[in-house]
């Protein structure tokens, strides 16, 4: 055994809490290792000087008022309790009745999940603001829901324009803009499909060549 | 005259009597019985709202924990500050307190972690109060073997010992004289030790290790 493992088992040995063949492979080691034996003595000492601290406790006449201290406290407590901390007082003694006590992870997850799914959908569903003009002009709302996706291809777009074909230029109403407007026509009212025209599709061409340089 | 006081606590009423109860009264009887009751079904009664049996375990553990708490802080007003503020706390949080330690496990970390922060706020305020030695003290074998070994540099009285020891004490880290305290003043087994402050119990004789090493040097004067 070296001096390491044996100092830390100088405890153990003094409260007898070795197995026995521990026990003597530490008392060989003490008679073996001179450091190891001063070690342990004034480890021994150290506990026996520590302990005198046991004497230090006060009368027990000290102790008289002790729970009448201790009421008075907890009624300060109480009166000096917030509204939040009753609150959550009563939601905590609730989630501790026994039928609950099982079921509270379930609860806290449950109105976890909950709080995050109402999050997401306040804040995908469409502003007040705009709502209100939906309401006033449907145009917007056929504006919002009919453009094409925003990633698709000319292919795509045009597969999606089945009508235009039929589109006049009396329909085409010049549009400063965007460049895929709506264009509300008084005259095909009646029309049940709205129609669309490409305006223009204002895509300057970029350039991607290194501008040339002069040396 | 009885003076009754009847508040509500956590959604709780709690209603005392600071006077006792009469001989042979029913109130008399019934805290004799609560007196022989375990732990475990007086914390079960003081959860149905029955605070008197709280009060009985008041009385079971205050001086226990009173001394753990005074060790480490060295101050009887503080101790007793803190010890109160334990009880608070335990009675406010037990309705949360499922059993899984003894209620003395429970009480005592509470008091050790309160006691903890407290001496870190405090760090530079050291305020020993040593004025209450018991006086029995003066036939411990081991004072009577310390004593008749005085050389020059230990000339020192029995308060100064305390003194000493004190403010060696106080120059551990809190988790060292926490475990130091608990182990060697109190006389707590390192499981004990272990689940009152949550750890594994090599976590616990590191600990003790450490600061006895360093006590050593503290106390050199009188090993």
């Amino acid at each position: 055994m070296d001096c390491k493992k044996a100092q830390r088992l100088f405890d153990d040995l003094a409260h007898e809490r070795l197995v026995p063949e521990t026990a003597a492979h530490v008392r060989r080691h003490l008679a073996e290792c001179t450091d190891c034996r001063v070690l342990e003595q004034r480890g021994a000492r150290l506990q026996r000087l520590l302990a005198l601290k046991r004497y230090e406790r006060p009368a027990p006449e000290y102790f008289d008022n002790f729970h009448s201290e201790f009421h008075s406290r907890l009624l300060a407590e109480a009166q000096h309790t917030g509204w939040w901390e009753q609150a959550l007082g009563r939601i905590e003694n609730l989630l501790a009745i026994g039928s609950l006590r099982m079921w509270r992870y379930s609860v806290a997850s449950a109105v976890g999940v909950a709080a995050v799914v109402g999050l997401m959908w306040t804040s995908v569903r469409p502003s007040g603001d705009f709502a209100s003009q939906a309401a006033a002009d449907p145009s917007l709302v056929a504006e919002e829901t009919m453009l094409p996706p925003p990633h698709s291809t000319p292919s795509a777009i045009a597969a999606s324009l089945t009508g235009l074909s039929r589109v006049s230029s009396s329909d085409y109403q010049p549009s400063t803009a965007g460049s895929v407007v709506l264009v509300p026509t008084p005259t095909r009212a009646d029309s049940p499909a709205p129609r669309y025209v490409l305006d223009r599709i204002a895509v300057t061409p970029a350039s991607y060549e290194v501008a040339s340089v002069h040396f | 005259m009885k003076l009754k006081e009847s508040f509500k606590l956590g959604g709780r009423f709690l209603r005392r009597t600071d006077a006792p109860a009469p001989v042979g009264s029913p109130a008399l009887e019934h805290e004799i019985d609560l007196q022989h009751e375990d732990d475990e079904t007086l914390v079960r009664r003081t959860q149905k709202g029955e605070s008197a049996a709280f009060d009985v375990l008041v009385g079971r553990y205050k001086e226990r924990l009173y001394a753990t708490v005074y060790h480490m802080t060295a101050n009887h007003e503080d101790a007793n500050d803190l010890v109160q503020d334990t009880f608070i706390k335990a009675f406010k949080s037990l309705r949360s307190f499922r059993g899984q330690s003894s209620f003395y496990t429970w009480v005592y970390r509470i008091a050790v972690n309160r006691t903890i922060n407290f001496i870190k706020r405090r760090k530079n305020r050291n305020q020993y109060s040593l004025d209450d030695v018991d006086s029995s003290i003066q036939n411990d074998p081991d004072l009577v073997e310390l004593m008749s070994h005085v050389t020059p540099r230990r000339e020192a009285g029995l308060a100064e010992l305390h003194q000493k020891l004190n403010e060696a004490l106080q120059q551990l880290s809190e988790p060292h004289r926490a475990v130091v305290t608990m182990h060697d003043i109190q006389g707590m087994t390192h499981a004990d030790i272990a689940r009152v402050i949550k750890c594994s119990e090599g976590t616990v004789r590191s600990r003790l290790f450490y600061a006895r090493q360093q006590l050593q040097g503290l106390l050199s004067d009188y090993l």
